[in-house]
């Protein structure tokens, strides 16, 4: 196998899964930094997003890009609905008790959207598209802005969370929620915050799921472990961690067929997550919380 | 003190629960529908379902079963895994308390069903889809029954047909689940009997969301043909999208799961030229052509697949339990008894002709919509094959598998 086979057919297939992985693991750590839980609905949300988008899509006939932002916003107004209506009322419950009412959640969105939708195989775009030849490197160029929009949203997720007033009381709370409401912050008006936030990204990584394969009904909770395995890896809390997680997740799914039968690809991330959880739980860019 | 209040309430639970199970015996016949209703085969199975609920409107239109009673379907969605299968085989069982079930569809929900749930139950299952060769060596009591011939079969056609039709060397695909792993043992087998080089061969989980490495992998072999035991509503469609915006294989060849329309919808037939899938059809027979009309009359497409085999199950039942009196352990030996090639021959929809034949004690055999349907000791059914090739209108068949 020569250099660019693999750069071809693993590395880039693997960055490519790798972002998608991240945008979802971004919402993951945020909402485990804020609200101190697993959100095991996480995925669900994202295939609401695709679905959101496929409908804006065929009802207006716009390309999928253009419809990112209308189901970005719905499925972020759908999350910060989901825990005014479901999670508020267990926020001073142990918070397993909320882990546990997330997994319903996903089971009710799952289930909302094979009412609505159906449960066949949909796709954004019908047909196939052959990937460009930049110098010997094939690309799509799907691909090309999948990676970008995912450093674009994240970049200015950090940009924010940096330098803007509600940023900073995002981080504060993340630091000490008792802390922070004593000097002033709205607790309340965070963790509706990190909900838009949270979905927002959910609703992105469903839709460029969508764009690079197919929108089906089961496709965020099939990427819910990878994407929490890249929270972990990168260190839970660190959004720039979720990133660096999400990528080394999604080429090591990809390289692992080069070493282990191909039928083992989806337990690397399982790998991934337990061998952190043994030897350095903190992540590699050492989370806040854990 | 509160062990006793257990031991009362535990008591009442199941007083209650007795008079439940007994209630219906009197009303309806239940049959469970348990089908892929979610999940990797979605596209198909509704009408699968609805080719079953034809056979029970039959019945029911024609006098019912038994005393007059009726038919009914409880459908349940066993979303074509071992959990999904496992589920909906429970509640049919333990809560809709069905006489017998068509179903589950796919290979790997039969063997967890049967094998968790039926078989202990003495439940008779007949599947019109789950074609894993595992299903033959079940220790099921003769429980379980399949209106779909096993992939021992259809693997063996397939590499014999390919073989003769001058492919030498290809690489294979497979699902990581029962029914892929039963089919491409098979067709390695024969393959490599025949003189073929299998270049690649490897499984894949389902779901992922790149399937490019893996196809990168087989690609390596030098094959230009891949093999693809999957779903064309799943992962088959995926690695079929990857492959083909990839360039890894020229042609491609899929077994039964592959033979759905949403490679169709999604790729477009002009993509899909070098595309070839087998399936098990229905012999040309005075059965089929009857079936046809009236799936045809009641809007159903009598060329989706498995709508014959899905169709035949529910009928054999619906005799079987006729036969049978309506006794859930005298199915099994019901079902070989109204469909062992002797005595007067009924056709699909042929209710009230074998209602008054069983009856009057006379033998009759059911000709089936996808064939004779004649069981073996293992409850198995031979089969017939065709290569099929996208056309214009969808799926149109190449040639016959021998």
């Amino acid at each position: 196998m020569t250099f660019l086979e693999l750069v071809n057919f693993y590395i880039i297939p693997g960055l490519v899964l790798g972002s998608i992985y991240a945008l979802g693991a971004v919402g993951i750590t945020l909402v485990f930094a804020i609200l101190r839980y697993a959100h095991l609905a996480q995925g669900d949300l994202a295939t609401l997003g695709a679905f959101v988008a496929l409908a804006v899509v065929t009802g207006l006939g716009i390309p999928p890009l253009a419809a990112l932002p209308v189901a970005m916003i719905f499925t972020a107004a759908v999350a910060v609905g989901i825990d005014k209506v479901f999670y508020e009322h267990l926020r001073e419950r142990p918070k397993i008790v909320t882990v546990m009412a997330s997994l319903g959640i996903a089971l009710m969105i799952r289930s909302v959207v094979q009412v609505i939708w159906g449960v066949d195989a949909e796709s954004y775009v019908r047909g196939i598209v052959r990937p460009q030849t930049y110098f010997g490197l094939r690309i799509k160029d799907r691909e090309i802005y999948t990676v970008l929009f995912m450093l674009f949203l994240v970049g200015g997720l950090m940009l924010f969370l940096a330098r803007s007033k509600w940023g900073k009381a995002m981080r504060a709370m993340s630091d000490n929620p008792n802390l922070a409401l004593l000097s002033g912050i709205d607790n309340r008006k965070v963790v509706m915050l990190t909900w838009i936030i949270a979905g927002g990204l959910c609703a992105a990584s469903g839709v460029f799921l969508g764009i690079n394969t197919e929108i089906k009904s089961m496709m965020g909770w099939n990427m819910l472990l990878p994407m929490f395995a890249a929270a972990i890896l990168g260190g839970v809390g660190r959004v720039e961690g979720a990133v660096l997680g999400g990528l080394v997740v999604g080429v090591a799914e990809e390289l692992s067929v080069l070493v282990l039968p191909s039928e083992y690809k989806a337990a690397m991330a399982f790998v991934i997550l337990l061998f952190m959880l043994l030897v350095r739980p903190t992540g590699l860019l050492r989370g806040k919380v854990l | 003190m509160k062990s006793k209040f257990f031991a009362l309430a535990l008591a009442g639970g199941l007083l209650a629960a007795t008079a439940l199970a007994g209630a219906p015996a009197h009303a309806d016949v239940k049959i469970g529908l348990l089908g892929g209703v979610s999940g990797p085969i979605a596209a198909m199975a509704p009408a699968m379902i609805d080719a079953a609920q034809l056979a029970f409107q039959q019945v029911n239109e024609q006098g019912g079963v038994l005393d007059g009673q009726k038919i009914v379907g409880a459908v349940g969605d066993s979303a074509c895994s071992p959990q999904g299968g496992t589920d909906a085989a429970t509640k049919a069982v333990n809560i809709e308390g069905v006489t017998a079930i068509v179903g589950p569809h796919c290979s790997g929900a039969v063997l967890a069903a049967a094998g968790s749930v039926t078989i202990p139950a003495g439940v008779t299952v007949v599947t019109p889809s789950g074609t894993s060769p595992e299903i033959t060596g079940l220790a099921d009591n003769d429980t379980v029954f399949r209106t779909v011939p096993s992939d021992d079969f259809q693997g063996r056609a397939l590499a014999r047909t390919l073989k003769a039709e001058g492919y030498s060397k290809v690489a294979v695909a497979y699902i990581n689940n029962d029914y892929g792993t039963g089919l491409a043992n098979a067709f390695k087998s024969e393959f490599e009997a025949q003189g073929g080089e299998i270049a690649g061969f490897a499984a894949h989980e389902d779901g992922k969301a790149s399937y490019r490495s893996n196809l990168a992998d087989l690609a390596s072999g030098g094959a230009d043909t891949l093999v693809i035991f999957d779903y064309g509503d799943g992962t088959g469609l995926t690695l079929l999208r990857q492959a083909l915006e990839n360039g890894f294989f020229e042609k491609f060849i899929g077994g039964d799961g592959m033979k759905s329309d949403a490679p169709i919808k999604e790729l477009g037939a002009e993509n899909l030229t070098t595309f070839y899938a087998s399936s098990p059809v229905g012999e040309k027979s005075d059965a089929l052509n009857v079936f046809n009309e009236a799936f045809k009359a009641a809007g159903g497409d009598p060329d989706a697949i498995f709508v014959t085999t899905s169709y035949d199950a529910a009928f054999l039942l619906a005799l079987a339990v006729e036969k049978a009196g309506g006794d859930k352990a005298g199915i099994p030996a019901a079902l070989r008894a109204v469909s062992s090639g002797e005595g007067e021959a009924i056709l699909p929809g042929e209710w009230k002709k074998a209602k008054e034949l069983i009856a009057a004690g006379k033998a009759i055999d059911y000709k089936g919509a996808a064939g004779d349907l004649n069981f073996d000791q293992a409850g198995d059914v031979p089969g017939a094959y065709s290569l099929f090739k996208v056309g214009a209108n969808g799926f149109e068949v190449v040639s016959e598998m021998k």
